[in-house]
């Protein structure tokens, strides 16, 4: 499945640069003006402890939505079909990595779909977009 | 059997979830067949805050169909839910009015928080009527999707009143805005095939199937009084209905007396927001907050997702709770063969279980690939909703059967049939320890060996009161009035009988074992529909915890639980995620039992649908305005007062030597400590009226306790004073009532 | 002798937290435990010990479907 994949190193945790992954992600991708919304986020943290939050695509929210409305498409990518949604968050809740993310002004969450628009906005070369292969969904 | 941890790589798949008997292939016949009775029009509409200020008024005699307005009065007094029930039904009928006249209504009320698709739990309706087995009005809540349906479609609630002539079915097109009322000739009966069949007749495509629920029944309930109704939903990844229940009183057997064979809502899609709450992001970060909370705390707790309500089987076996033989014993060497980890293998790990939308709980676990091995789907594959532990209990050990494939079955029947699991499971234990006793005999029952463990006579029975036959159309009138039966005939002792037929005002008790917590033997007795556990659940607190030592302290709880569990029933809220999960530093608050964080979150989610703020003081005057006005409406019927709070010995101590012996030593120690009296010189008979003279005594005290904490009279009339703190005192007919009984 | 939600319990030298449990076959998990009135987590019941004449408390969360 099409994954995105961080490589922290040489992220340095947006130390260097002007978090551009997260600015091309939500102005251009989700159309919304604060790079804070965008559908990954990178931390920087003491001693080298830098994360990032972002989608692995591990199929877990799929798993528990009640509306059937998470779904992988032909590229693996889990995505949201909003005409099915119906507003329950128990995607956001059930998430283990942080990665769904809630826009106030909307009734559907939103997630990371390894558009690959951050790859190329990243001026380290950070980002990638892989070929993973499939987890099998858990009991959760 | 080991069980799977969460986050567990999910095995082979042995049951394919997909995969069952299908029924609706005469759709169109059936359809065909209908012929339109009535047909009126209506605009659709969405709640604000929680309200439509309108519920729907159907007769089924006369035909009429009425928009009635939701009254400020009915806001500020009764809320919503149980409370809209019961002042509808009030409105009604009168005194003399019982459960088969026309006057009788069948009301559905959701309730202003019902519909939220964020907080677990938020899907339930109560469903209020006069009940065929006590006479006094039966509140029972259901999950499901029909009350939100409803709720979306434009009503706050359904009154149903009158009798049709031939079956009908009532048909609410939310999305259209049409009701019909059509004649139904040749629908199936059972609310297996019945609610698939009406799902898909009346879906436009399959998407629309999830906008469709069905209230059903069964056969069973044509032929006795203990039926109840089935709340469909569909769920999408099993591509099949499932059922949830509004068990307790008989209301399915109201159901069928007026001849209604199914009522259908088709509402709009689903949304985040169609209460239009008044704060909508409240809803939104507690709701994720909650599902947060059962990710990580589920599987360390009570394991809701994976087991349902069945993980406290054996629970109450290791602390001699769970009821074994008609309620004489607590344990069992055979439970582990029905106890919560046979049913996480049985029941489907892999699927999506919450009875509406949004509940992360999930407790509506589902047995898929079930063959039948009796009655009329002998060989069909189905799948059982459940078990739930009151079925487990109540059908398993209590009858003394450890089987679960039979257990299945017995659940599967009930649910199909239209019979509530918890009074069947409860009278046919009756019937057991009857024949045990020769009280009954092969002669008696028509050939059924009601024996211990004897599934298949049980399901025979059951399969009988279906066909309204034999033996099983006595077992359908319920304990109550098989006490009488047996009594008239000569049957055994009536005294025998009164002690071990569990039953108060003529509803059979749910499947705990209260004989040593005095706190519960008042949790049921007290309750005002009669001994349903929904008001009070105590056993713990009183007899494990000892956190309730004195008169005072069980009257404390008797007064703060059954207010804080009837909020639910008003709110359109299931109790479940209340209590069967905890934040993590649950356990260093003041008053951990309560769940506070849980509290805060279940007033703040009021608020914000509705934007009226509450706190916890407010919260128990909104309950106990509906649980007053019940206990009045309790009286206007007949049954209200202390003689009728009653219980059977069987649930205060020990009624026969072999039950005295099974506790010999806390029985002799209570004697000595408590008593006063030294047990060594007594015999075993002495020693048993000795026990039962203390504990009805105390029993008696307790209710002085309760009583007067609830601020009710002696013998248990709500007082003047304490329907004014309450503004009951707005309706005359209550304070006539109450001043009518000393109150 | 310690006391174990007002009952008396037999104590022995090497009693933690989770054999008091077990004596008294405690399985429910929702449980708030205190030795003399100081919170015991959950984490800590197995290594936990119970002195003898401990006054314990084991309430346990559970209110019914």
């Amino acid at each position: 499945m099409r994954q995105l994949r961080i490589d922290l190193a040489k992220c340095e945790g947006g130390r260097n640069c002007e978090h551009e992954c997260e600015e091309a992600c939500a102005t251009r991708v989700f159309k919304l003006g604060d790079r804070k919304s965008a559908a990954l986020h990178i931390q920087a943290g003491a001693e080298g402890q830098d994360s990032a939050v972002l989608c692995d695509q591990c199929g877990d929210c799929v798993v528990v939505c009640p509306a059937d409305a998470l779904k992988r498409n032909k590229l693996g990518v889990v995505m949201i079909d909003k005409q099915l949604c119906v507003g329950c968050y128990m995607c956001i809740g059930f998430c283990e990595k942080g990665a769904f993310e809630r826009n106030p002004g909307w009734l559907e969450p939103y997630k990371c779909t390894a558009c690959g628009i951050c790859v190329k906005a990243c001026p380290h070369a950070a980002l990638e977009i892989v070929d993973a292969p499939l987890p099998a969904p858990r009991i959760i | 059997m080991s069980q799977a941890p969460a986050g567990t790589p999910i095995p082979p798949c042995e049951v394919d979830f997909t995969q069952r008997t299908e029924y609706h292939e005469g759709l169109d016949a059936i359809r065909a067949a209908h012929r339109l009775l009535a047909e009126v029009r209506f605009t659709p509409g969405l709640p604000q805050r929680g309200y439509n200020d309108r519920t729907l008024y159907v007769n089924l005699g006369t035909l009429e169909v009425q928009e009635r307005p939701v009254t400020r009065q009915m806001k500020d007094l009764f809320v919503g839910g149980r409370g809209f029930g019961l002042w509808q039904l009030w409105n009604a009928v009168t005194p003399a009015t019982r459960w088969n006249d026309p006057e009788n209504e069948i009301i559905i009320s959701p309730g202003p928080v019902a519909g939220i698709t964020q907080y677990p739990g938020s899907g339930k309706s109560l469903v209020v009527s006069l009940s065929p087995q006590t006479d006094i009005p039966i509140d029972s809540n259901v999950g499901g999707y029909f009350g939100p349906l409803l709720k979306f479609s434009g009503f706050d609630g359904l009154e149903l009143q009158g009798k049709a002539d031939q079956d009908v079915i009532l048909f609410i097109d939310g999305q259209k805005g049409i009701i019909r009322l059509e004649a139904a000739p040749r629908e199936p009966v059972d609310s297996h095939v019945l609610a698939e069949v009406l799902t898909r007749m009346y879906a436009e495509d399959a998407a629309d199937r999830s906008n469709i629920s069905v209230v059903s029944t069964g056969a069973a309930a044509d032929h006795s009084l203990i039926g109840m109704l089935n709340f469909s939903w569909w769920d999408k990844r099993r591509g099949c209905i499932r059922l949830k229940q509004a068990g307790r009183g008989g209301i399915g057997t109201v159901f069928r007396d007026k001849r209604i064979r199914a009522l259908v809502c088709r509402g709009p899609v689903i949304k985040a927001d169609l209460n239009h709450a008044a704060d909508f992001e409240t809803l939104a970060r507690t709701g994720i907050k909650l599902h947060r909370e059962i990710r990580e705390n589920d599987d360390s707790q009570c394991k809701m997702r994976r087991n349902g309500t069945a993980h406290i089987v054996e629970i109450m076996d290791a602390y001699d709770l769970l009821p074994t033989h008609n309620f004489q014993y607590g344990s069992h060497p055979d439970t582990h063969k029905i106890d919560s980890t046979v049913w996480q293998a049985r029941c489907t790990q892999t699927t999506v279980d919450g009875c509406w939308y949004g509940c992360s709980m999930a407790c509506a676990k589902g047995a898929d690939g079930v063959v039948l091995r009796t009655g009329p789907y002998k060989g069909h594959m189905v799948t059982v909703d459940g078990p739930e532990y009151e079925n487990a209990a109540g059908l398993g050990s209590n009858g003394g059967i450890f089987d679960p494939d039979w257990l299945l079955e017995l659940n599967f029947y009930c649910d199909t049939y239209g019979i509530c699991t918890i009074t069947y499971g409860t009278l046919a234990a009756f019937t057991m320890e009857c024949y045990q006793r020769g009280i009954l005999n092969r002669e008696r029952t028509g050939g059924l060996e009601l024996t211990w463990g004897n599934a298949e006579a049980d399901l025979e029975m059951m399969h009988q009161m279906a066909r309204g036959e034999g033996f099983g159309l006595i077992a359908g009138q319920g304990v109550h009035k098989m006490k009488q039966i047996f009594a008239a005939n000569g049957w055994g002792d009536p005294q025998l009988l009164q002690d071990i037929g569990m039953e108060i005002k003529g509803l059979e008790y749910s499947q705990y074992l209260s004989k040593e917590s005095l706190a519960q033997q008042g949790g049921y007795a007290l309750t005002n529909k009669g001994p349903q556990h929904d008001e009070a659940w105590l056993i713990f607190m009183d007899m494990v915890n000892k956190q309730l030592p004195t008169f005072e302290a069980k009257a404390e709880a008797l007064y703060y639980f059954p207010l804080w569990r009837t909020w639910f029933g008003l709110m359109g809220f299931c109790k479940l995620p209340w209590n069967d999960v905890a934040p993590s530093n649950n356990a260093s608050t003041a008053e951990p039992a309560k769940i506070p964080e849980h509290v805060e979150n279940y007033l703040a989610l009021f608020g914000a649908t509705t934007g009226i703020p509450i706190d916890s003081p407010t919260m128990l005057i909104q309950s106990a305005r509906v649980y007053n006005f019940q206990r009045i409406f309790n009286i206007r019927m007949g049954k209200g007062l202390r003689a009728h709070d009653l219980p059977p010995y069987r649930s205060v101590g020990p009624v026969t030597r072999e039950e005295y012996e099974s506790r010999a030593e806390r029985y002799d120690r209570q004697m000595q400590e408590e008593i006063g009296v030294d047990p060594a010189g007594r015999t075993l008979d002495e020693k048993i009226a000795l026990t039962r003279e203390y504990r009805m005594a105390r029993y008696g005290k307790l209710c002085d306790a309760v009583y007067q904490r609830r601020g009710w009279t002696p013998d248990g009339v709500p007082t003047l004073a304490r329907l004014r703190e309450l503004g009951l005192d707005a309706l005359p007919e209550v304070v006539a009532i109450a001043q009518a009984h000393g109150g | 002798m310690i006391q174990v939600n007002g009952d008396p319990l037999a104590w022995t030298p090497d009693l933690t937290v989770r054999g008091v449990l077990k004596a008294k076959n405690y399985k429910f998990r929702m449980l708030v435990t205190s030795i003399d009135g100081v919170q015991v987590k959950p984490a800590d019941y197995d290594t936990t010990p119970v002195p003898d004449g401990a006054v314990v408390q084991v309430i346990h969360l559970i209110s019914g479907g």
